[in-house]
């Protein structure tokens, strides 16, 4: 079995919130200047973080199914004429990066992960197989606008992060990857549903597609 | 940090636009060029710039996307069943995944496109035309998503969770990616000349698509060790002291130590980072001598790593490793070799990439 303990968590929903809106109440959370080209889910990606302190040895893992969306909109439709900020911005991991690059933070071993049905359990096998002292597990997605309206998009922005290490004392929940002996059906968890487990302090008991099960228990 | 499970490498393939890796392999050592001047946005237009396609591919995004009989073809090379089951886990790594299919939708508003569009419809579509389970990890990180599918699925590997896992890459070049490459300007007219001191730097694209099957104990290579390092310094610049650089690869000399490795680099094109690369990758393992392949094949994206594995066994396996195609003298160190070598006097090859955001990776790949 594979376990790590939950010592910090850190949420940030805005739902529907304008990102114009959201940087302007989070600018003061960054280096001067930092926020200007960020995203609103780097914003909100770098803010989780940031409540973790993250470590340079920290293991960062890091999970989106859809990930820079307004970059990606606006990149696309600066076609003929390509943006290269929003080239570089609308690339998968770009939140983090946008967060530890404003931070000057170097890290070793950083993991962004994609998918859709099984992309939480897949993000948790990853922390826990880390042999980092800590691993930081982030996430969040922000809401479309032209791709929401095609269903390529999230409708939610929001974002978190959980601190985890092997340590049990002061730990607030316990994340755990056991086999199953026989699997047969297979669970599926949006990152919208692992985030709201989070915010609710909710149990997890999740049968994945790798043969093991995923519980999430609180303390 | 270095990772001290020595996997093995059961098989390896790859594609690109040369043709598989025997094919690709030999073309190098005849110093071939695949790249070929193609307007930048294909039936948009744009200026020339160099792209090497795989034989038979058309630029312009069709739905499906035109690049599955390639894959098709790659992947019926490769033995066994039962991939993206339990004990078979399949890690996909790309940085580009079906993001052409987007550009295709937003310029000509054709829907079909849409099925395509995101990582995981991508993913997903593969998955279910290669017949693979629901054990299919992705990976996304720009030019070093193939070595941290390596890295996954050793860790897989070495925690009992996994008889064998393939890893399995593939980045075919669109418009967006081609575009925004112009857009930063490293991608013009000119073409790549890995690590050459000169005035201008420059890069070339190319489709690329590879596998790799690790096991514990089956295969004649082994993985001996993987390191990563992400600088977060700046998102298209490193460090000025190539301090990133060495950072990676430090884990990675002792690994080494002892033995006569000959390395093959990232080697873009681009000067500042073929400055810092070829000195970090000299002062690490001095006398070394160092190659890059994307003078000809292009930059194969987030697959560039796998399929370079595929390309660095050919050398292995045959005894001989090609130049580094396309570039010209004067180069920023003398280690860098531009024609054709014997790698029978040396025991394992250090195999580099790097990406956007400062992101190192690497790996040290020897006979089992």
């Amino acid at each position: 079995m594979l376990e790590r303990y939950l010592h910090a968590l850190s949420l940030c929903d805005v739902a529907d919130e304008d990102p114009a809106v959201t940087r302007e109440r989070l600018k003061d959370r960054f280096p001067r200047g930092a926020t200007r080209r960020m995203t609103q889910l780097g914003l909100l990606v770098g803010v989780a973080l940031d409540e973790l302190t993250p470590l340079a040895d920290d293991t960062v893992v890091y999970a989106s199914a859809f990930a820079e969306t307004r970059a990606l909109e606006g990149y696309l439709d600066s076609f003929p004429s390509a943006s290269p900020t929003l080239f570089q911005t609308s690339i998968h991991p770009s939140a983090v990066q946008q967060a530890l690059i404003g931070r000057q933070h170097a890290i070793r071993d950083f993991f962004p992960l994609t998918g859709r049905a099984h992309l939480v359990m897949q993000a948790v096998q990853t922390a826990l197989l880390s042999r980092a002292p800590r691993v930081l597990l982030c996430g969040g997605e922000e809401r479309g606008t032209w791709l929401l309206q095609q269903k390529v998009a999230s409708d939610r922005s929001f974002a978190f992060a959980l601190a985890l290490s092997a340590q049990s004392s002061g730990a607030i929940a316990r994340i755990s990857l056991s086999p199953i002996p026989d699997p047969t059906a297979v669970d599926e968890c949006s990152l919208h549903d692992f985030f709201s487990a989070l915010r609710e302090r909710r149990p997890l008991d999740l049968a994945g597609p790798a043969g093991l099960r995923l519980n999430l228990t609180w303390r | 940090m270095s990772q001290p499970l020595a996997v093995r490498l059961q098989a390896s393939g790859c594609l690109t636009a040369l043709g598989n890796a025997v094919a690709t392999h030999s073309a190098l050592l005849r110093g071939e060029v695949a790249l070929r001047a193609r307007p930048v946005l294909g039936a948009d237009g744009g200026e020339s710039v160099p792209l090497a396609l795989v034989q038979g591919r058309g630029f312009d995004e069709t739905a499906p996307p035109n690049w599955l009989p390639a894959v098709r073809a790659l992947v019926a090379t490769l033995a066994g069943e039962g991939w993206g089951s339990a004990r078979r886990p399949v890690f996909v790594t790309s940085s580009n995944f079906g993001v052409g299919s987007l550009y295709a939708y937003r310029r000509h508003g054709d829907a079909a496109h849409l099925a395509f569009g995101t990582p995981h419809l991508c993913v997903e579509w593969l998955a279910r035309e290669l017949g693979w389970g629901a054990n299919v990890t992705t990976v996304s990180h720009a030019c070093v998503s193939a070595h941290l599918g390596l890295l996954l699925a050793t860790r897989a590997l070495e925690a009992g969770l996994a008889e064998s896992a393939l890893v399995f890459s593939f980045d075919f070049i669109s418009p967006f990616v081609t575009g925004g490459f112009n857009a930063l300007k490293i991608l013009n007219a000119g073409f790549p000349a890995p690590y050459a001191d000169r005035a201008t730097g420059s890069i070339g694209l190319g489709d690329g698509a590879a596998f790799a099957v690790l096991t514990r104990d089956t295969g004649d290579f082994s993985i001996t060790a993987q390191s990563l390092h992400n600088e977060m310094h700046h998102f298209t610049a490193n460090r000025a002291d190539g301090a990133g650089f060495a950072a990676c690869l430090e884990p990675l000399r002792g690994a080494a130590a002892g033995r006569r490795v000959w390395l093959k680099g990232h080697g873009t094109g681009t000067l500042e980072a073929g400055k810092l690369e070829s000195a970090a990758l000299t002062a690490a393992f001095p006398d070394a001598p160092l190659v890059a392949w994307k003078g000809s094949l292009g930059h194969t994206l987030g697959s560039c790593g796998l399929v370079e594995l595929a390309l660095a066994s050919e050398s292995i396996r045959s005894g001989h490793a090609p130049g580094t195609v396309g570039t010209s003298t004067p180069t920023f160190s003398p280690a860098v070799i531009v024609e054709p070598f014997s790698t029978q006097t040396t025991d394992a090859v250090v195999c580099a990439s790097n990406a956007f955001g400062g992101a190192h990776a690497a790996f040290i790949l020897s006979h089992a």
